[in-house]
């Protein structure tokens, strides 16, 4: 009961005062810098990394990073930053479920 | 991304973690608060980061949990380069004394070059110098400056006129001028004595020539006194004429010496300071602090830094602060007479050659004016008056009409 009065309490604070939605409902942000960078924050974890793509987790779904020469600049416990050359980023909702 | 240069400072390591499950393992490290960067895959079981030295050791604790193999791979940043050192410290201290050295022998004497001296005279210099410290093989530091050397040699040999001490490099070139002592000419030249002065004649001796005038005789200036001719008067023998004619001279001088004079004079109170000089700033190696006199002067000493052929910007200063002192001299009215007829009689000395003698003076006129003791002084001084005139051909004629 308290955690969706909660929600509900979030979500009208997120239209009403004009807050980020990001930190009100727990949502990625990625930030990119040309092809060159990219940086995900609020994510869940981690789920493959090659040089070649990078799967993470989220709150809901998976993004998928594809490109060439991966490297991980950074990475903390809910914030990513990846480098190289990033071709695609695809979100993945339909297996949301079965991952976690 | 973090500040990189605090991680180098505190050291990081490259570690290389293989097997299954990598993904898992580095969500795991990250939830746990290890800080990961710099994430590569090599192939597909293998994958390198970097990771904080301090968090190295908690990484095996994990690892044992998950199915990863984990090895070490390179140790970076400051505290393994400090560790490699420490290990070659050998090579540290020997480059430390190569260079150490290297400034020890590019700031020290190597040669000692005199040139325009006699052998007498070069060994009574290079005897000199040993004295004063200025030794192939002593470092410059310790040495006075280039001034400081000339003055004391002019001052300590007599044979010397001037010396010009120049340092290039390491070595020490000095030219030096003798004082040539000019030789007596050899009179051979016929030649009469006159008079250079008004005086009474007092003395004569003569070596050779014809004397012309006689003790108690008054003479003008330029008179005659002996004579380089005798014989027939016709055709005189000419020679040389010479000899000493001493004769009373009269000065007069005017001298004025005030009562109240004041001087400056160190008191021998100094303090020293110690600079090193980098381009135009002064860093103050020891001796701290504002001299504590009111009345000071300040000597100073610039050492250049020579690394090789090169003058370094650099130069070691030595500052000698003297404390300085007013002193009052006063004298009472007969005791400035006193000194003033002291100070006459030795600017009459200096002016006139050194057998000369003060026979007798006589003060002509006292004053005081101004706090000022003022003195006009007649000397009676008995000097040599005879100077040397050659004779030429038609002179003897002449002179010969006049003497008689």
């Amino acid at each position: 009961m308290a955690k969706k009065w909660g929600q509900r309490v979030r979500n009208w604070m997120a239209n009403k005062m004009d807050l980020p939605q990001d930190v009100m409902m727990d949502l990625p942000r990625i930030t990119m810098i040309g092809q060159i960078h990219i940086y995900v924050e609020n994510h869940r974890g981690l789920l493959s990394f090659t040089d070649k793509e990078l799967r993470l987790l989220l709150k809901q779904g998976q993004l998928l990073i594809k490109g060439k020469g991966f490297v991980i600049k950074t990475i903390l416990p809910e914030e990513i930053l990846l480098e190289g050359k990033i071709d695609q980023v695809i979100y993945i909702n339909d297996i949301a479920g079965g991952t976690k | 991304m973090k500040n990189q240069w605090i991680e180098f400072l505190y050291g990081r390591v490259i570690v290389k973690v293989s097997g299954k499950g990598l993904e898992r393992f580095l969500n795991v490290l990250t939830r746990n608060g290890l800080h990961i960067w710099n994430v590569k895959r090599h192939g597909t079981e293998t994958i390198t980061f970097k990771i904080r030295v301090q968090d190295a050791l908690k990484i095996r604790k994990f690892a044992r949990k998950s199915d990863c193999k984990i090895s070490f791979l390179q140790r970076e940043g400051a505290p393994f380069l400090l560790k490699r050192l420490w290990k070659n410290s050998g090579f540290m201290l020997g480059a430390a004394a190569f260079i150490f050295i290297i400034f020890l022998l590019s700031n020290m004497i190597w040669g000692i070059e005199i040139n325009g001296a006699k052998p007498a005279t070069e060994y009574q210099i290079r005897k000199e110098l040993d004295k004063m410290g200025v030794k192939i093989g002593k470092v410059q530091f310790f040495v006075a400056n280039v001034e400081g050397i000339q003055r004391k040699l002019t001052n300590n040999i007599g044979a010397l006129t001037w010396v010009g001490v120049e340092l290039k490099g390491t070595t020490y070139h000095l030219q030096v001028v003798e004082k040539n002592e000019p030789k007596k000419p050899e009179q051979f030249s016929p030649q009469n004595l006159i008079a250079k002065k008004k005086a009474i004649i007092v003395k004569m001796f003569v070596e050779s020539g014809q004397k012309v005038v006689d003790i108690h005789d008054h003479v003008e200036k330029g008179q005659l006194l002996v004579s380089g001719a005798f014989g027939q008067e016709d055709n005189p023998e000419l020679t040389a004429a010479k000899g000493e004619v001493w004769g009373e001279t009269w000065y007069k001088s005017h001298v004025e010496l005030p009562l109240v004079t004041k001087f400056k004079v160190y008191n021998g109170k100094e303090q020293q300071k110690h600079f090193l000089l980098l381009g135009n700033l002064e860093v103050p190696i020891w001796g701290f602090g504002k001299p504590e006199f009111k009345h000071y002067e300040t000597e100073k000493n610039v050492h250049n830094i020579r690394f090789l052929k090169w003058e370094l910007p650099i130069s070691y200063v030595n500052k000698t602060i003297r404390e300085r002192e007013v002193y009052e001299r006063s004298y009472s009215t007969s005791e400035a007479e006193k000194m003033a007829l002291e100070l006459a009689k030795k600017q009459i000395k200096s002016s006139l050659e050194e057998d000369a003698k003060i026979k007798d003076e006589k003060i002509l006129h006292k004053a005081m004016e101004n706090g000022k003791v003022i003195l006009d002084i007649h000397f009676k001084i008995i000097e040599n008056i005879a100077v040397g005139q050659p004779i030429s051909k038609e002179t003897p004629d002449d002179r010969k009409i006049n003497n008689h």
